[in-house]
């Protein structure tokens, strides 16, 4: 077992928000770079799905260390 | 070994008596493939939610029970981290890779290797690929050994080569329709199953918070430490699953791609995907791992009824025979996640028999009726399942399934994974480059294989070097970024222009080379005889790598720069976008030698459809799944509103019933 460090803790979300959100826009940008309802309702449903398991991981950390 | 856990007959009639049940569904479904093209890909009919649900018993097949719930045990709630990370690449996914696969009809990666570069980059694919599939197969095999280890007390071995010879009967009974249904069934009872173990486990502990105040803060993190240990921290496993893992199951999964290519639309796939990720993979997550979270809970509330001398592979089952106090119920248990395993295995054996009928077997033996093609897809599947035995003993050597599955993504999917993307989403990126990513990139792999400390060491973030399995996942990060190296700077040296030039060069010299070996008048000698036939043989191999280097309409439809050309080549004019109704209408046949489908005036308005235009026809009973189903493209209206005049090849492949209403939908 490990101490609860920020090594331990809250970094692996930091880092797998930024790097995941690093690829996870170039994929966005491409899409953008590259008006129909349907497409826009995709992108916006990829944008929710970024931010819906940032949540769900900040969430569950924040259980862990509290609760 | 010896038999760790005991059983009655009883056990084991159930089950083989699950099996059957599992045969005789997929065997059913089989009656629905008409020829290969039904055995491989099952027609494009299908509805998201039944695509979804048989991905699940593939996700939760592959990724399987027992090595997350080994690692669920060692570091508790982080052996989730694996499910919640894909999200990142479904951009590239739901507009780039699914719509090119989709519309252009792609069979196989190799294919698409083809069409994007040439016939040399394809041999190149298909060698990758293959070997990323038997690898697969035997990890499949090597974890159904692991389940029944310590219940038959055989050796393991033996047990491999029995469920092999099985799972050759199994695959025969039905090709992709059948596949995909005993998927679907699997999917449902897997989850049921994983859920059971985990509410029954609860109840064992004696209630939830006695589950959750057993466990200390560090084993409940969704997320391991950030670099350490080395068999199992956050950054290896980010780049290792995160990243080739992701990419290899989203693009690479030959199984999951025929899947894809089942549904009856490109926003059905989507759907699909969307809704996998999103709400499938968490509930997946919980229903793999929990028995290890229960089993640790098991050892610290009640030490003296856990065996601790169990390997890491065999808690899974060992809890299962814990927490179920009925033979009965942990009989439906065990064989739920066997025949699971059975599915994906069979899944990839199905996989591995198309990439070799149709990128090996067609293109040599021609003009074969489908019967022959089908014999010959059952000899290859017989072989594909003895590599993937005799491929057991490589993966047998780590110490969990976990270790030797993700040395095994790290290592097999990035040349592939970057050469897809880079042929996807950069036009600039050249056929010697793609090339130079297998080639160069494997021997800077292997390079980095022989010198870990020198060369993935700078890349570890601090993750400590276990000599014996050097960097089992963080070398994911070294291995990509070597074949996005290699792919990248080799594209800006043989740039098109270059590529075009070599090839004319290269023709000069073949045609010189040729006119000196066929010169009846002047003969040469032997050393001049060995020395052309050497410049021919080498630079034609070298001209066939950069035939077709400036052919600009190659790229048509197959980069996420010219998807619209995807679209037009595959409905063969202008896609028609404008929103329309989707009415449910009678239909009747009209004897035609060509195959077409003539709505009224009225219903062709309320569709906002045009003659020539895509239809999509379904019986209109949802719960069908499009399982009746066909695809045709509109004719001439007529008068009579509420009726369908259908040739009758569609109400054939279509399977419609007759005296039930159908739903139309216009396609584009």
């Amino acid at each position: 077992m490990h101490e609860l460090t920020f090594f331990r803790t809250w970094l692996p979300v930091i880092y797998l928000y930024v790097a995941g959100g690093i690829i996870f826009s170039a994929g966005m940008l491409i899409i953008y770079k590259s008006s129909r309802p349907m497409h826009k309702r995709w992108f916006y449903v990829l944008f929710f799905g970024y931010f819906y398991y940032l949540g769900i991981h900040t969430f569950l950390t924040y259980a862990a260390l509290n609760f | 070994m010896e038999q760790a856990i005991q059983t009655t007959p009883i056990f084991w009639i159930i089950i083989a008596g699950y099996f059957a049940l599992i045969l005789g569904f997929g065997s059913y479904f089989a009656r629905y493939n008409k020829n290969t093209n039904d055995f491989f890909f099952s027609g494009r009919r299908f509805s998201w939610w039944l695509i979804t649900m048989s991905i699940v018993a593939t996700g939760v097949g592959s990724h399987s029970f027992l090595k997350y719930s080994a690692k669920a045990f060692e570091h508790g709630f982080s052996s989730t981290m694996t499910y919640m990370n894909d999200w990142f690449f479904l951009p590239f996914f739901l507009f780039g890779w699914l719509p090119i696969v989709y519309y252009t009809r792609i069979r196989s990666i190799p294919d698409y290797f083809e069409r994007r570069f040439n016939r040399n980059v394809r041999i190149l694919a298909t060698i990758a690929i293959l070997g990323y599939m038997i690898g697969y197969i035997a990890i499949g095999f090597l974890t159904m050994g692991k389940t029944l280890e310590p219940l038959l007390g055989w050796d393991l071995y033996t047990i491999i080569w029995v469920v092999a010879i099985i799972a050759g009967i199994y695959i025969t009974f039905g090709g992709q329709t059948a596949v995909i249904f005993t998927d679907l069934a699997q999917g449902f009872v897997l989850i049921f199953a994983g859920l059971l173990v985990f509410i029954l486990g609860i109840n064992f502990l004696g209630g939830f918070d006695i589950f959750w105040n057993a466990l200390p803060p560090d084993f409940k993190l969704p997320l391991a430490h950030f670099n350490k240990p080395s068999n199992f921290n956050f950054v290896g496993i980010f780049w290792q699953d995160g990243v080739a893992g992701s990419v290899g199951f989203l693009f690479m999964n030959q199984g999951l791609i025929m899947r894809f290519m089942a549904t009856k639309s490109v926003n059905e796939g989507r759907k699909a995907a969307a809704f996998n990720i999103l709400f499938l993979l968490p509930i997946s997550t919980v229903v793999v791992s929990n028995a290890g979270w229960i089993g640790k809970a098991i050892s610290i509330v009640t030490p003296e009824k856990w065996d601790a001398s169990i390997k890491l592979d065999h808690v899974f089952t060992q809890v299962a025979a814990l927490v179920t106090t009925s033979e009965v119920v942990f009989a439906f248990i065990i064989a739920a996640v066997v025949a699971a395993l059975m599915s994906t295995v069979d899944t990839l054996i199905n996989a591995v028999a198309a990439v070799v009928i149709n990128d090996i077997y067609r293109p040599i033996v021609k003009d074969k009726d489908d019967k022959h093609y089908l014999k010959a897809a059952m000899y290859i599947s017989a072989g594909a399942t003895l590599l993937g035995v005799v491929a057991v003993t490589f993966f047998d050597n780590f110490p969990t399934l976990y270790e030797a599955h993700g040395f095994f993504h790290s290592t097999m999917t990035p040349p592939l994974v970057i050469a897809i993307f880079l042929g996807i989403f950069w036009k600039r990126y050249t056929t010697l480059a793609a090339v130079s990513t297998f080639l160069v990139g494997a021997f800077l792999m292997y390079l980095g294989n022989k010198y870990p400390a020198g060369l993935i060491g700078p890349f570890d973030h601090g993750i400590a070097m276990d000599p014996d399995h050097p960097y089992s996942y963080i070398r994911a990060l070294y291995n990509t970024g070597v074949c996005l190296a290699s792919g990248v700077v080799f594209s800006f040296i043989f740039t098109r222009k270059v590529e075009v030039r070599i090839e004319k060069f290269t023709a000069n010299i073949v045609v010189n080379a040729k006119a000196h070996l066929n010169n009846t008048e002047q003969p040469i000698s032997i050393v001049g005889r060995v020395y052309y036939t050497v410049v021919w043989g080498f630079t034609n191999m070298i001209n066939s790598f950069v035939l077709n280097a400036a052919d600009d309409e190659k790229l048509d439809g197959i980069t996420v720069w010219t998807l619209d050309k995807a679209r037009e080549m595959f409905k063969g004019s202008k896609p028609n976008d404008v929103p329309g109704e989707e009415p449910i209408v009678h239909w009747k046949i009209e004897e035609s030698t060509e195959s077409y489908v003539r709505f009224s005036h009225n219903q062709m308005k309320e569709m906002a459809a045009n003659v020539g235009d895509l239809v999509y026809i379904s019986d209109k009973r949802r719960w069908l799944g499009g399982l009746k189903s066909v695809h045709s493209v509109y004719a001439e209206p007529h008068d009579e509103d509420g009726i369908v005049y259908m040739t009758p090849d569609l109400i054939d492949s279509g399977l419609l019933v007759e005296g039930k209403a159908v739903r139309a939908e216009k396609e584009m």
